[in-house]
């Protein structure tokens, strides 16, 4: 099992030599400022130290993936551990092909940072190497996953760009209507990546306590008169329970924090044991996230978008624009092919239907339809700039929601992909 | 384009209507591929009790009744006295009821027509192909098809005298 | 598009050519003809400034529907309209998901009254009903019509260019450079075409005026898309039509041949394997805890009926035609026939016993016989004695009356009633039931039964040996049998469609238009997309020129439109 142990640490390597590179862009703009410089030459100085210590951290990655595949026998992107560590490197390579042709250093302080929060979530679930059960093993298994990732991957990387559009261009000092609509945006847009921080600090803050919280439930179910079925159902809480599954009892209970009891019980329409777990998961992740917000807010006292404002001073807007919309363009095809061609390939190679309107295909066509309106708006409608910027905010919230958010809420044939 | 351009735009337009009403009709109105009231009644070829193979076709200009059934069915059971009796009561008009029994063997059915005193013809379909074709899930189920091949009613369920009577009487008259 | 033209224009442009109404920039020459001639914003370049089709001054009814479903503002409409309403189906399970529930009542007692007006509002088969059908229809409609309204003037447009523009069509272009040069126009001219082939451009010139073009098919990509999304949708459609599609979940028995509804087709499942990972193929932390399937896979022989097919009073004649090991992600293909591997039950199904006919009393064995539990012989004969069965019972129990009945035909529980006739028996025969299963044999007490029937005396008895005589399909698989002749066109157009992406978007097609005169160079440039790459190649280009222009100078103001 060396291979694995090898992957497993030049997995960690690339963490931190992609912590490092953040770290490096943000050296390289931050200090721009800084006394007794040249900005342009401290820029390029400090953007080539970054880059080389990003494209170290790809290559160390790509050495994970590859060493993992032979160690596991399999392509590692059957659950969604691997699934989420290869979206990570797909992101940073989208970046390394974008930053390529632009050579914007400011891109890398904004992509770096989304596949380190990528990474971060894929350590949220379960990490060894699983055999694939029959439905995987198949070549396109390889093909349809990886070309999915990759194409998110440069929708990842126009959300970058557009939110760094965003924050270029919006007026934060105007009290205009418009404007503070955009300031609103902007600030919400900053909370959610906030929220999903919050949720990773503490999912491995808990986990890092062993804390553990285990509830039962017994299900009765009459099916004919007189014949009950009885079934228990347990769930195990990693984080310490404010909301109880529906109508469960407590086996056995762990308190922290103070917290000695259940505070909620979760309302009667979520059904599954799970769903309870699920809604305490959402509840710890937004007061993380709001309390992170509240210091940072106390800290810089001004709206975050404000605060970040000057970061992004001296950069051509309309650059960025055509940045977020060639990741777009390059993405698109790439996209189409693995996620829904490849798809419906394989889905008649296996089931015999190309097309079953399963909740993930209905979801990868929602995601190709909103970038389809987004190419004709921007190419028929002119709608350039912030318009664009906001739809490519917006369309990397939905892959984001056709990867992660379908699995969490809804079930169906690719549940196999293992949530959490 | 040039001076076609007017039929060019008409038939573009007609050949959209057509293919989507096609579309819609077929996808949003077509259903499930389940017979339905006034729809044509599947054909089908089985083999009879009498050892021959029998098909819808054969009774093309006599109102039928088609009853499906099986011997472990309670319902199915209970209201075969009344079908016998309506055969026996209506056959004078050209009514035909015909028994499809689903999925058991010959002497199974046999045995069963012998202890029930079914004399109305019987056929067996053991594969379930008419059951497929007739989208049967609960029995008994019974058609009412009139005289020109069309459903008149679908009914599921236990069938009794009175209603089995008047749905006779009904395809009779048509 | 933006702005409304005014009612009356003059469309005849200062060169002299006559423009047809709509017309943005001068068929010719490119002058702008619809603004200011101090306008200095650029350029509104799509489909080089010509009139598109759909535009008339006085529509009739046909135009109208016709300009309705031309328009990309209703496309993107549609496109959105149809994003939202796929999501309304991914709110609850479809009812297709579903093999057998009856969804009248299955949504409210699953999700309660949400999933009762989720029901009630038809979304539990959202992607089947009328309106969402409808809204793919005009997205089909509006991808040919829009299509055709652009393509041609596009076409024409390109197809007849102009070397010579007009000065007010180069300096509004997005990119665009005026700057003093030395030498004559024509000189300049002859010395600019090496550098702009060597990038790639067709030139051509005309005296002080080049234009380079290069990558033009990149601007065929969104027709191609829309062709083959037509193509798509289309062989999507042609699907329904009678015999091009067949979907059936059937279920096959070890070792048993079943017929293939509808088809000529017999298939016979000779051995169904479930393997699964073993411990050592598992990470520690699964070992002992979860079992995790490796293997589903049907050996599978399809056979065709030559004669006597469809006549169920014959035995067909069949002629082996194919076989397969199916497994999930490996169908069995014959003739545009798939057999997929859908599903499986390991549960046993009894197929025949061959019981002894013993004496009980001495141990003495007179023969046996094969029972088959369906259609089995109706007397057999063990040494000197004869068994006539008279009832069988698939899953024995007994009526409301107290009689014995089947509770269902599959072999569950069997039982059957033989009368036995021979030496020492009564001569209307000795009655006699037999429960085939041991566990059957003791819960329905075989023996006090016969006892009560055949009376004191009695010293016959029906007995397996071992499990010799136990002839059972150890498992049952399910295969999903389908027939989908349109699917090679369902592929072409996916086909065209990434054909049309992969042209469009990887490929850009660039305009360098330029003009020598009075000692000054005017130039303008277009791209469709990547303003920044052409900004980089015009600046390159200039180099070589000797003129030295930042690729930021070039850029003329901000966004069109």
């Amino acid at each position: 099992m060396s291979l694995l142990d090898f992957s497993n640490d030049v997995f960690i390597a690339a963490f931190f030599l992609y912590s490092a590179a953040f770290m490096l862009f943000t050296i390289a703009i931050m200090g721009r400022r800084w006394s007794g410089r040249e900005p342009e030459e401290h820029s390029a100085r400090w953007g080539r130290a970054a880059f080389i210590a990003s494209s170290l951290g790809l290559l160390c990655h790509l050495a994970y993936f590859f060493t993992r595949w032979a160690g596991g026998g399999h392509i590692p992107v059957s659950n969604m551990y691997e699934f989420m560590t290869f979206l990570s490197m797909m992101v940073m390579v989208a970046f390394t092909v974008i930053f390529s042709i632009y050579r914007k250093i400011l891109l890398g302080l904004f992509s770096v940072p989304i596949s380190i929060i990528v990474m971060a979530y894929a350590a949220v679930f379960p990490q060894e190497v699983q055999p694939l059960i029959p439905s995987l093993r198949s070549i396109y298994l390889n093909i349809h996953v990886t070309l999915a990732a990759f194409g998110e991957s440069f929708f990842a990387v126009a959300f970058a760009a557009g939110l760094m559009y965003l924050l270029r261009t919006v007026n934060f000092n105007s009290s205009s209507k418009s404007d503070k609509r955009q300031q609103r945006g902007v600030e919400f847009t900053l909370f959610i990546i906030i929220v999903i921080i919050g949720f990773l600090a503490s999912v491995f803050a808990f986990r890092g306590a062993g804390y553990e919280t285990v509830f039962i439930r017994s299900n009765v179910t009459v099916d004919n008169p007189g014949q009950k079925d009885s079934t228990i159902e347990k769930v195990s809480y990693k984080m310490p329970p404010i909301v109880a599954p529906y109508h469960s009892e407590i086996e056995s209970f762990q308190s922290i924090l103070g917290i000695k009891k259940p505070l909620f019980e979760a309302p009667f329409w979520m059904k599954g044991v799970n769903a309870g777990r699920k809604l305490n998961t959402v509840i710890w992740s937004l007061l993380t996230g709001a309390v992170l917000y509240g210091v940072l807010r106390l800290l810089v006292r001004k709206p975050l978008g404000r605060a970040l404002q000057p970061v992004l001073d001296g950069i051509d807007e309309g650059d960025l624009d055509e940045i977020t919309y060639r990741a777009i363009a390059i993405g698109f095809p790439i996209f189409t092919l693995g996620a829904l061609i490849f798809a419906m390939i394989w889905a008649q190679v296996a089931w015999g239907r190309f097309w079953g309107w399963d909740p993930k295909e209905v979801w990868a066509l929602v995601t190709w339809l909103f970038y389809s309106a987004y190419l004709h708006l921007r190419l028929a409608r002119g709608w350039q700039g912030r318009r664009s910027a906001w739809l490519a905010v917006l369309g990397f919230l939905i892959v984001m929601f056709t990867l992660v958010g379908v699995n969490l809420v809804i079930a169906g044939l690719h549940s196999y992909a293992g949530t959490d | 384009m040039g001076k076609a351009r007017r039929p060019v735009q008409i038939m573009i337009l007609v050949l959209i209507v057509l293919l989507g009403g096609y579309a819609v009709g077929t996808t949003a109105f077509g259903g499930d591929g389940k017979p339905k009231e006034g729809g044509r009644a599947p054909s089908f070829e089985l083999l009879g009790l009498d050892g021959k193979t029998h098909s819808l076709d054969e009774y093309q200009g006599r109102p039928v009744v088609l009853n499906f059934w099986g011997s472990w069915c309670a319902p199915c059971v209970k209201e075969m006295p009344a079908l016998e009796a309506q055969w026996e009561k209506w056959k004078a008009h050209g009514v035909i009821v015909v028994g499809i029994n689903v999925g058991e063997d010959q002497m199974t059915v046999q045995n069963f027509v012998n202890g029930v005193g079914v004399s109305f013809p019987v056929l067996m379909d053991q594969d379930r192909e008419a059951v497929r074709s007739y989208g049967i899930s609960p029995l008994p189920t019974t058609f009412f098809i009139t005289a020109k091949g069309t459903i008149d009613t679908i009914h599921i369920g236990q069938l009794d005298l009175g209603t089995l009577d008047a749905q006779i009487g009904k395809l009779v008259n048509r | 598009m933006s702005g409304n033209p005014p009612l009356i224009v003059n469309t005849k442009c200062e060169c002299g050519h006559q423009n047809p109404v709509g017309t943005v920039l001068c068929e010719a020459c490119g002058n702008p003809l619809l603004d200011g001639a101090d306008s200095a914003r650029p350029l509104e370049m799509r489909y080089d400034g010509k009139a598109r089709r759909s535009q008339k001054t006085n529509p009739g009814v046909i135009d109208r529907v016709w300009n309705f479903f031309s328009s990309v503002k209703i496309a993107i409409y549609l496109i959105v309209l149809t994003l939202l309403g796929s999501t309304l189906g991914t709110v609850f399970p479809q009812e297709s998901t579903f093999l057998h529930i009856d969804p009248s009542t299955y949504y409210k007692q699953r999700y309660g009254t949400a999933g009762d007006i989720y029901y009630r509002l038809g979304l539990s088969h959202t992607y089947e009903s009328w309106w969402f059908i409808t809204l793919l229809v005009m997205i089909g409609a509006s991808l040919v019509i829009c299509s055709l309204d652009r393509v041609l003037p596009l076409y024409k447009a390109l197809s007849r260019q102009q070397i010579r523009k007009h000065r007010r069509f180069l300096t509004r272009q997005r990119v665009a450079l005026a700057t003093k040069v030395a030498e004559g126009p024509e000189d300049w001219v002859s010395k600019a075409v090496q550098p702009l082939k060597k990038q790639g451009y067709r030139v051509m010139t005309d005296g002080g005026a080049l234009l380079a073009e290069k990558h033009r098919f990149s601007r065929w990509g969104p027709y191609i898309i829309h062709i083959g999304l037509i193509i798509f949708l289309l062989a999507v459609l042609a699907r329904g039509l009678p015999g091009l599609h067949m979907d059936q979940h059937l279920a096959f028995p070890q070792g048993e041949i079943v017929h293939i509804p509808d088809t000529s087709y017999y298939l016979v499942n000779e051995r169904f394997t479930v393997e699964f990972y073993k411990d050592e193929e598992m990470p520690e932390e699964f070992r002992g805890k979860k079992v995790l399937p490796k293997l589903y896979e049907t050996k599978a022989v399809l056979y065709e009926c030559t004669a006597d097919c469809g006549d169920p009073s014959r035995e067909p004649k069949l002629a082996k035609v194919a076989s397969h090991a199916i497994q999930v992600n490996d169908p069995l293909s014959y003739k545009g026939m798939k057999a997929y591997q859908f599903d499986y039950d390991l549960t046993p199904v009894l197929r025949s016993v061959t019981p002894k006919l013993v004496n009980s009393a001495t141990g003495e064995s007179y023969g046996s016989f094969k029972l088959e539990m369906k259609n089995p012989q109706r007397s057999f004969t063990a040494g000197p004695y004869t068994l006539e069965l008279k009832e069988k019972y698939m899953e024995f129990g007994l009526s409301e009356e107290g009689k014995p009945i089947s509770k269902s035909p599959y072999p569950n529980e069997p039982a059957f009633f033989f009368l036995i006739k021979g030496p020492k028996l009564p001569a209307g025969g000795e009655p006699y039931f037999y429960f085939p299963k041991q566990n059957d044999k003791a819960e329905f007490q075989q023996d006090a039964i016969n006892d009560k029937l055949g009376g004191q005396g009695r010293f016959l008895e029906l007995e397996v040996g071992d499990m010799s005589g136990v002839d059972v399909s150890e498992s049952t698989s399910y295969l999903n049998v389908r027939v989908d002749r349109a699917m090679p066109f369902v592929w072409v157009g996916a086909g065209i469609v990434m054909l049309g992406l992969v042209l469009g978007f990887y490929w850009q097609h660039r305009r360098i238009w330029l003009t020598v005169g009075e000692g000054e160079l005017t130039l303008g440039a277009h791209t469709n997309k990547n303003w920044y790459g052409l900004r980089r190649e015009v600046s390159s280009f200039l180099k070589k020129m000797d003129i030295n222009a930042d690729e930021k100078s070039l850029e003329n103001g901000g966004d069109p439109a």
